[in-house]
C-alpha cells in the first residue's frame, strides 16, 4: 500500500538543492594537483559554494483524496491548504551524490517534514527515509532559463516515526491516519524545473508536486507495488521515443478503480509545468497478453477504462490541476463491462492516443511491463565497508499483485563511470561481489538479495577516489527476452577500500590528506569558517568535528556532506580528534619530506582524453555533463539532455 | 558604561521570593543572547581569508555570550524557573533597543557587516565596563544604572534568599554538556555560592576586573578585545600601565563583504534568490531557538542539535552574504535573525 491508494494528501511548492558541483568532476578529488580556481562559479561547475541542503520552500497542500473523490479546497477538508514544512528543531536535509561516478542516484538525507496548520500547530511530523531519486527523463522540452536541468525524477519513500496531533479536525488526514501502518506515511515527490543559472531567482531552487498516503507494514518503501509502464528512451538519451515518461497504476479490482500517477508522465513546455498536447489520452486493457512491445493497435484490441483529461495549453490551468491531483488520476472502470473486471488483473494496461491517421486504431504510448512482469529492489543504492553485507530486498509482482518466480541477478552499471565532466575516468566494477546468481520469490513476492564485499576491500582501484563501485540488476527468466527494461533499476553499490586505522594517526600521516580533500570539495566551509586542510585551522574546531564526524549518516549534520567517507576512515578520524599528544592537541606528526615530491596518477587510474562534447560553460560539471559522458562512452553524442 | 534602566535592578533588589527573579533572569537570558546576531554578523562578514585576527577576537567574544546565556538558564533553571527561548519578542527586533534599555535612551543595535565604526560606536557600548581602564569614569545619571550592578544586586539576593530556594531536581534540566564549554565555566548550579560563582564569570569574561582588563591572564574582557581591534594592536601591560600597544591587528576595509545593513523578509521580493535565502536563513535561526528553548526545558540532551544548527546557521549566513540585494545593486544580503513561527 502507498500513497497511490489513497487516502491522500497532495502538495505543491518548491525545493531547493543547494549542492555543491566542484565533486561532480573526478579530477577534483586529486589532492595532488587541485587547481584551487576549481572553487569558482565556472570552472567549479554552477554552484562550487553549494551548502548540500536540501529542503522544501513553499509548499503547501494543495489538494487530497477521500474515497476516491479529490478535495481541492479548504471548504473541503481543513487539510487543503496547510503547509509542508521542514524541522522545526534541527537543520534541513541534504541531497547527496554517490559517487563522481554515479550521479545518477542522488540521494535525500537527514530530512525531516512536518505538517502545520493555518496557526503554525504542527499536525504531524516524520522522518523522510533516505531515498534516492529515480524514473530520470528528459521531461522539459523548453530550457526556460541558460542552463536549465530539463530532467526530471520522482524520490518515493517513507516519512518513518510519524507522530500525530491528538485532534486535527480533518476527515481526510484522519482517514489517512487510520489508513497507516506503523507510524509510517508513503512520500511521492515530482520533482522538476531546477534552476541552474546564478542570476535566475530559481538557481538551486526547482517544483516539487507530490503526495502523501498510506503506508502498510511488509509494503515496498520506494516504488508503488502496482503496475508498471516504462518508456522506452531513444538510443541513448533520456528522451522517451513516445513522448510519455513513467506510469505506475494501483488496481482495486473490488471496487473497479484505478489509480493512475500521471506525476512523472507528461512532458512539461517550461520550468513551471505546464502539459504540452501529447494528444487525447486513454487508458485502457489490451484484450491479449502479447509477448513484445506495441506499436499501433486496432480499437477492437483494447478496452478502454477511461480517458485522460489533463489540461493543455493553458499552462496556468496545467499547474492548478497538476497541483490539485499531484498528477493522479482516479478512474471507476465499474461501468466498462464485465470483461474488464474479469481481465484486468491479467492483461496488460495501455495509454493509447488515437492514430490521427486511422480513427479505427490507437497508438500505443506507454505499455505495462512485458506479462505484467515486474521486479525491482526497493533500496537500490549503498555504501560498503569491506567485508560488509547489503541485505537488498527485491519485489516482483505480475500485474501488480505479489508474485512468486525465479530472478536472476548479474552485473549493470546503468550510466555509472567517466569522469563526471564528459571524459574517461578510472574503470569501475574492478574485483568482485559474492551474492546469489538466482532466487525464487515468496509468495509475497519477496526476495533478499545478500550482496557481500569482499573482506580486504576493492584495493583502492582508482586511485585518489576511495573505493569501487559496482552495479547488480535483475531479470526475470519468465520474460521474454528484449522485453522493455527501466533503465534505472538496479543496485548502485560503492564499496570502500580496507584501511587499517593505526593506534596513533597523526596529521601528517592520516589525516590532512583525507580532509584536504573535503577541503578541496566544500569551499563553503573550507573557504569561510575551517580550513580543513590546515592543522592550525581544525585545533580550534576539535569538538565540533568530533561531533560532526560521529554523527550517523542519516544526522543532516553528518561530516562529510557528501557522505563518500568510509566508517574506518571516519573511525581514525575520530581517534585523531580524541587522542591528544602531551601539547593537548591531537597528533600532528611529522611533515612529509617534501610538498612538490607528488607521483602523478598511476598510468592504470589516469583519465584517458575526454571526447570532445558540446557544453555551455556552466555545465562542465553536473548531471548533464555525466549523461553527456556516458553518451560518448557509447557512441556519438546525442543532442544534449 | 553600559547603562539600565534602574528599575531593572530595583526589580532584583525589591525581590522577596526565588519567583520575583524569574523575570529578571529571563530578560538576562535576553540580554545575554540579544549580542550574539549583531557579533556573529560582523565576524562572518569577513571574505575568506580576511581579517581572520578580527574575526577570531570577535567569534571568542560571541562564544562567552553563548556560555553566559548558558548560565544564566541555568541559574533560572536552578531556583525554579523556565527559560522561554522561542516566543516572539525574545530577540530584539533589530535595529532596536537591546533588553533593558541596554545603553540607554536612543541607543540602537543593528545588523551591519564589520566595521571599526560598528565596534567603536556600538559593541564597545555594550560591552563597556562599569569603570573602563584606566580612565575612571563617574556614574552621574540617577534613573541608569550598570549591567555590572545589575549582576551584582542579583548575587546579593541570591545570597539573601539563601541555598532554599536551590531546587535539586532541577539539576538533571541543567546543560552542562562539557565538550563545549570547560568545566569550571559551566558547571551545575545548586547553591547561592554556585550562582555567585557562575555570575563572577559573566561579568569578569565581560567587562574584566577593577584593576584589570584581562578576564584572565592574557585574555582581555570583551570591552578591551574590542578595543585591540580599533586600537590595531593588542594589549600589552607596560610598566607604565595597559597599553595598546602589542602585535599589530591589521584590517583591510576590502575584506568585508558589501552587506545592506538591517535587511528584513519584507525587504524583498518574494520568489528572488535573496528573499529566499534571507527567508531560510530565518527559519534556521527559529529552529535555532526552538532547539535551544527544548534543550533548556527537559531536553538537555538538545545541546549537540543546537550546537548542529549553529554551524549550519554560519554556512546558511556566508551564502547569503555573497547573495546580491538586486541585479546591480552591489551590495549584497546581510541576515536579519527575525522572529518566524515554524
Amino acid at each position: 500500500m502507498s500513497y497511490l491508494d489513497g487516502p491522500r494528501i497532495n502538495f505543491s511548492g518548491m525545493f531547493q538543492a543547494d549542492v555543491s558541483t566542484i565533486n561532480n568532476d573526478l579530477k577534483n578529488f586529486d589532492v595532488a594537483h587541485f587547481d584551487p580556481t576549481h572553487q569558482q562559479l565556472g570552472p567549479g561547475g554552477w554552484n562550487p559554494e553549494g551548502t548540500g541542503s536540501f529542503r522544501l520552500v513553499d509548499c503547501v497542500i494543495s489538494g487530497g483524496s477521500l474515497d476516491g473523490k479529490l478535495l481541492t479546497g479548504a471548504h473541503q477538508d481543513a487539510a487543503i491548504g496547510m503547509r509542508l514544512e521542514n524541522a522545526d528543531q534541527r537543520v534541513a536535509g541534504k541531497l547527496v551524490d554517490l559517487d563522481p561516478q554515479q550521479q545518477m542516484v542522488s540521494q535525500i538525507w537527514g530530512l525531516r517534514l512536518r505538517l502545520s496548520d493555518g496557526a503554525g500547530d504542527p499536525v504531524f511530523a516524520g522522518a523522510y527515509e533516505t531515498a534516492a531519486f529515480t524514473n530520470l527523463w528528459k521531461r522539459q522540452l523548453n530550457a526556460s532559463a541558460p542552463n536549465d536541468q530539463q530532467l526530471a525524477a520522482v524520490y518515493t519513500s517513507v516519512l518513518q516515526g510519524v507522530t500525530w496531533r491528538a485532534h486535527v479536525g480533518s476527515a481526510l488526514l484522519d482517514a489517512l491516519r487510520a489508513a497507516s501502518e506503523d507510524g509510517a506515511l508513503s512520500i511521492n515527490m515530482n520533482v522538476f524545473g531546477y534552476g541552474r543559472d546564478p542570476s535566475i531567482p530559481r538557481y538551486t531552487l526547482g517544483h516539487v508536486i507530490g503526495s502523501i498516503g498510506p503506508h502498510r507494514a511488509g509494503s515496498p518503501k520506494h516504488f508503488v507495488m502496482g503496475r508498471q509502464m516504462i518508456p522506452v528512451m531513444i538510443s541513448r538519451t533520456l528522451t522517451p521515443d513516445r513522448q510519455a515518461g513513467y506510469l505506475a497504476c494501483a488496481v482495486d479490482e473490488g471496487a473497479k478503480r484505478l489509480s493512475a500517477d500521471f506525476g512523472n508522465v507528461l512532458p512539461i513546455k517550461s520550468a513551471d509545468g505546464g502539459f504540452t498536447d501529447i494528444g487525447r489520452l486513454v487508458l485502457a486493457v489490451s484484450r491479449d497478453d502479447p509477448d513484445a512491445r506495441l506499436d499501433k493497435v486496432p480499437a477492437a484490441a483494447l478496452a478502454v477504462l477511461g480517458e485522460i483529461a489533463y489540461p493543455h495549453g493553458d499552462p496556468a490551468r496545467s499547474q492548478q490541476w497538476y497541483a490539485q491531483s499531484a498528477g493522479i488520476v482516479e478512474l471507476d472502470y465499474g461501468a466498462a463491462g464485465d470483461w474488464v473486471a474479469q481481465n484486468i488483473g491479467q492483461r496488460p494496461l495501455l495509454l493509447c492516443k488515437p492514430d490521427g491517421a486511422d480513427p479505427g486504431r490507437y497508438q500505443v504510448v506507454l505499455q505495462e511491463s512485458i506479462h505484467g512482469l515486474y521486479v525491482r529492489a526497493d533500496q537500490f543504492v549503498y555504501r560498503l565497508e569491506p567485508g560488509d553485507t547489503a541485505d537488498v530486498d527485491f519485489y516482483c509482482t505480475r500485474f501488480g499483485k505479489p508474485c512468486a518466480t525465479t530472478v536472476a541477478f548479474g552485473t549493470q552499471l546503468g550510466m555509472m563511470g567517466g569522469d563526471g565532466v564528459g571524459g574517461e575516468g578510472p574503470p569501475i566494477n574492478t574485483g568482485k561481489l559474492e551474492y546469489a546468481a538466482q532466487m525464487t520469490t515468496d509468495a509475497a513476492g519477496h526476495a533478499r538479495l545478500q550482496i557481500h564485499a569482499p573482506a580486504a576491500g576493492p584495493g583502492n582501484p582508482r586511485g585518489y577516489i576511495d573505493g569501487q563501485l559496482y552495479g547488480v540488476g535483475c531479470t526475470l527468466p519468465g520474460q521474454p527476452a528484449g522485453s522493455p527494461q527501466n533503465i534505472w533499476d538496479f543496485v548502485s553499490l560503492l564499496v570502500f577500500d580496507r584501511v587499517e586505522v593505526p593506534a596513533q594517526p597523526t596529521w601528517h600521516a592520516d589525516i590532512q590528506p583525507i580532509l584536504q580533500q573535503y577541503a578541496n570539495l566544500y569551499p563553503i566551509m573550507s573557504r569561510h569558517l575551517i580550513d580543513l586542510g590546515d592543522y592550525d585551522s581544525v585545533l580550534p574546531h576539535v569538538r565540533i568535528l568530533e561531533l560532526a564526524f560521529s554523527l550517523p549518516r542519516d544526522n543532516p549534520n553528518h561530516m562529510p556532506v557528501t557522505r563518500d567517507l568510509s566508517d574506518a576512515k571516519r573511525q581514525m578520524i575520530l581517534r585523531w580528534l580524541r587522542q591528544p599528544g602531551p601539547d593537548g592537541k591531537p597528533l600532528k606528526g611529522m611533515a612529509p619530506p617534501s610538498a612538490t615530491a607528488v607521483p602523478a596518477p598511476a598510468p592504470d587510474t589516469a583519465p584517458a582524453p575526454a571526447p570532445a562534447l558540446a557544453l555551455e560553460p556552466l555545465q562542465e560539471a553536473g548531471k548533464t555533463s555525466f549523461v553527456l559522458g556516458y553518451q560518448a562512452r557509447q557512441g556519438k553524442p546525442e543532442t544534449q539532455p | 558604561m553600559i547603562r539600565l534602566y534602574r528599575r531593572y535592578v530595583d526589580k532584583v533588589v525589591d525581590a522577596g521570593t526565588a519567583a520575583d527573579l524569574f523575570e529578571p533572569l529571563q530578560n538576562a537570558i535576553e540580554l545575554e543572547h540579544s549580542t550574539i546576531p549583531p557579533y556573529l554578523t560582523a565576524a562572518l562578514s569577513m571574505k575568506p581569508g580576511c581579517n581572520q585576527d578580527i574575526a577570531g577576537l570577535i567569534r571568542s567574544v560571541t562564544g562567552q555570550e553563548m556560555l553566559h546565556m548558558c548560565i544564566v538558564c541555568n541559574i533560572l533553571l536552578a531556583i525554579g524557573g523556565q527559560p522561554s527561548i522561542n516566543h516572539m519578542g525574545f530577540a530584539p527586533s533589530y535595529p532596536g533597543p537591546l533588553p533593558m534599555h541596554i545603553g540607554g535612551d536612543g541607543f540602537e543595535v543593528g545588523i551591519e557587516a564589520f566595521s571599526i565604526r560598528l565596534l567603536k560606536e556600538t559593541f564597545m557600548r555594550i560591552e563597556e565596563p562599569e569603570n573602563p581602564l584606566p580612565i575612571r569614569v563617574a556614574l552621574d545619571m540617577p534613573d541608569y544604572t550598570t549591567i555590572g550592578a545589575f549582576y551584582a544586586a542579583l548575587q546579593k539576593k541570591i545570597l539573601e534568599l539563601g541555598d532554599a530556594i536551590f531546587q535539586p531536581a532541577s539539576v538533571p534540566k541543567q546543560v552542562l554538556e562539557g565538550r563545549w564549554f570547560p568545566s569550571d565555566q559551566l558547571f551545575a548550579i545548586r547553591s547561592a555560592q554556585d550562582a555567585v560563582r557562575a555570575i563572577d564569570l559573566i561579568v569578569r569574561q565581560g567587562e574584566g576586573t577593577s584593576t584589570e582588563p584581562f578576564e584572565v591572564k592574557g585574555t582581555p574582557a570583551h570591552y578591551y578585545q574590542f578595543g585591540e581591534i580599533v586600537a590595531g594592536r593588542r594589549l600589552v601591560v607596560e610598566p607604565a600601565g595597559f597599553a595598546y600597544a602589542g602585535e599589530a591587528i591589521p584590517f583591510d576595509p576590502d575584506g568585508v563583504y558589501p552587506l545592506k545593513p538591517n535587511c528584513r523578509i519584507a525587504d524583498f521580493e518574494p520568489g528572488s534568490q535573496a528573499h529566499v535565502r534571507i527567508t531560510r536563513f530565518n527559519y534556521d535561526y527559529n529552529c535555532l531557538l526552538n532547539a535551544l528553548h527544548h534543550c533548556f526545558n527537559g531536553e538537555p540532551d538538545k545541546l549537540d542539535v543546537a550546537i548542529g544548527i549553529m554551524y549550519s546557521l554560519r554556512t546558511d549566513a556566508v551564502a547569503l552574504m555573497q547573495t546580491p540585494v538586486a541585479a546591480g545593486s552591489g551590495l549584497c544580503v546581510g541576515p536579519s535573525f527575525e522572529y518566524v513561527r515554524v
